[in-house]
């Protein structure tokens, strides 16, 4: 790094940066354009929503391919996960990774106490705290599952070729709940966690600049990534001062 | 003088002669029958009330002449139908007036219809294909073969007589809107369910497939009851004859699931989700349990910060500043 002080460090590059657009979009028109269907006994309401939406045939057709740009948009951010972890452009390490490790039960142990008031410590969290990874893999989860099932749900018939017979008296039941629970669970989650701590939050509102941008002002990363704060500067300390 | 007298006597003429050609053509026209309606109804659109039948049945006499009109009978002489009355009202009903077919037909009928086996039976008359695939139709042969009152016959389906209008109006019984529940009159009833052994939650369970959800969205391919199991021909699932037996079920899922196989048409059942098919029930059950324990996990988590954080900011102000 250079010798001047640097107000903000680059978090998200912009491959990062697209990815997440792309699977906030088509996860709003997912969320969307199922809501009706998943409640359809709420008639008035779930008439006039799927309405909005041009239809129950309309919402079905944007439905299908906002869940197949998503699953490419997943499938394109696993290729360059692997690109950059094979070409050493991003590597794992214990401050920086996206992969829970035992740190994060101590960490979510040590917010806790801090919450109740029994400790006047708060957790010290590398790039990623332990709410950001809940966030990231609960995602990464409800992919595989809703984008799986959602699959087997577009193309019946193909994927009734894949089942071995002795599934085939309950892998639809199994498959619809599948589908429609872990929407519903992705959509709480999105709208409780996801939005709290990426928007409501006191220093975010309305929202975290991040996403654009890319950035983070370096006395944020001071705040909420100190491990990683130390990682990338701490040999620089006294240039930086 | 005389030319008015003429001309007053022509009148007069002309005027004798338009009344007698117009009384004329009503005559006959009355005769055969044709008009009787406008007799029948000037009195049973404005009678109210039921009268009790021979057999015991409470029976309404009214008849409204305008929803009549507009229904696609309408233009039908009521004794079209109801052959036993003859043209004069104030003849008896007389069986002999009945062709021979539709009295036998109503013979076979007459436990079922409240009111008028006659008339119940002269459908057949019009829709003679339709009659007999209906007497070969579980329906049907519970009715004539079995004796049975709860068979549904035409009316049970269609709705009075009376009213019935094609099925691409939204009055219909059978119109796309209206025909699951029409099925449902008798295919939700819990001592039927007992009676004929049949899946009791059916409509219930339909609504909660995807076919079913959809329906109720009014997604147009949404296939209804009738797309499956067929209608006036409608068989028990295990009779060969059903288009959702077994091995005609490649062909009825085919009609919209191009490539349908023997393990492709396992989907539905109607059965109730419940312990007697395990892996649903207790895969639902567990989804659910996963479901409230991250719903209370991040909720409570977002309260709790939420909260330290107001804590802080209100709160531990003076010492956060001293503290950095």
């Amino acid at each position: 790094m250079s010798n001047e002080v640097r107000k903000e460090y680059q978090r998200f590059n912009l491959i990062e940066r697209i990815q997440h657009v792309i699977l906030f979009t088509t996860f709003l028109l997912l969320a969307f354009t199922g809501l009706a269907l998943k409640y359809p006994e709420v008639e008035h309401y779930s008439k006039w929503w799927i309405g909005i939406w041009g239809g129950p045939e309309t919402a079905g057709i944007i439905h299908r391919i906002a869940g197949i740009t998503m699953l490419l948009d997943f499938t394109w951010h696993v290729l360059y996960l692997g690109y950059s972890l094979t070409t050493g452009r991003m590597k794992v390490r214990k401050d920086t990774t996206i992969i829970p490790l035992p740190k994060d039960v101590f960490d979510l142990i040590k917010n806790m106490l801090y919450f109740f008031g029994l400790s006047k410590e708060k957790p010290q969290f590398g790039r990623y705290s332990y709410i950001h990874k809940f966030d990231y893999w609960a995602v990464f989860w409800g992919m595989g599952i809703i984008g799986l099932s959602g699959l087997f749900l577009a193309f019946p018939v193909h994927a009734s070729y894949l089942f071995p017979v002795w599934t085939v008296n309950w892998i639809w039941e199994v498959i619809s709940v599948m589908h429609s629970d872990e929407a519903l669970l992705a959509i709480v989650f999105i709208l409780f966690w996801h939005f709290y701590n990426e928007h409501l939050k006191w220093d975010k509102f309305p929202m975290s600049m991040t996403w654009i941008t890319g950035r983070i002002s370096i006395e944020q990363m001071k705040h909420e990534h100190p491990l990683e704060y130390k990682l990338e500067f701490e040999d620089k300390k006294g240039e930086d001062k | 003088m005389r030319r008015v007298s003429v001309i007053v006597f022509l009148c007069f003429f002309l005027l004798c002669f338009s009344y007698s050609a117009s009384a004329e053509t009503f005559t006959p026209l009355e005769k055969q029958g044709f008009l009787t309606g406008f007799n029948c109804l000037a009195c049973h659109s404005a009678m109210k009330g039921k009268i009790r039948t021979e057999k015991g049945n409470l029976v309404d006499v009214n008849v409204d002449g305008e929803r009549y009109s507009q229904s696609i009978h309408g233009g039908f002489d009521c004794i079209a139908c109801h052959k036993q009355f003859g043209s004069n009202p104030h003849e008896p009903a007389k069986i002999t007036n009945v062709p021979q077919g539709i009295a036998s037909l109503a013979s076979k009928i007459s436990h079922k219809a409240k009111v008028d086996p006659v008339a119940l039976a002269a459908c057949s008359e019009c829709h003679g294909d339709i009659y007999k695939s209906w007497q070969n139709s579980i329906h049907g042969s519970n009715v004539i073969n079995k004796k049975q009152t709860d068979g549904a016959s035409c009316i049970d389906c269609h709705g009075s007589p009376h009213y019935i209008t094609s099925k691409k109006t939204g009055t219909s019984t059978i119109n796309k809107k209206n025909v699951v529940k029409t099925c449902g009159k008798c295919h939700e009833k819990e001592e039927l369910a007992k009676k004929y052994n049949f899946g009791t939650h059916i409509l219930e369970r339909y609504y909660e497939s995807f076919h079913g959800k959809k329906y109720i969205l009014g997604h147009q391919n949404a296939p209804v009851c009738t797309d499956c199991h067929s209608y006036h021909d409608v068989k028990q699932w295990e009779d060969p004859m059903s288009p959702v037996a077994w091995n005609n079920r490649t062909e009825t899922c085919g009609k919209c699931h191009k490539g349908a196989t023997k393990k492709f048409v396992t989907a539905i059942t109607h059965k109730p989700i419940g312990k007697d098919n395990p892996i649903p029930y207790y895969f639902a059950k567990g989804l659910t349990v996963l479901l409230v324990s991250v719903f209370l996990f991040i909720v409570g988590h977002v309260i709790l910060e939420a909260f330290a954080e107001i804590r802080d900011r209100v709160f531990r102000k003076k010492k956060e500043e001293h503290h950095e």
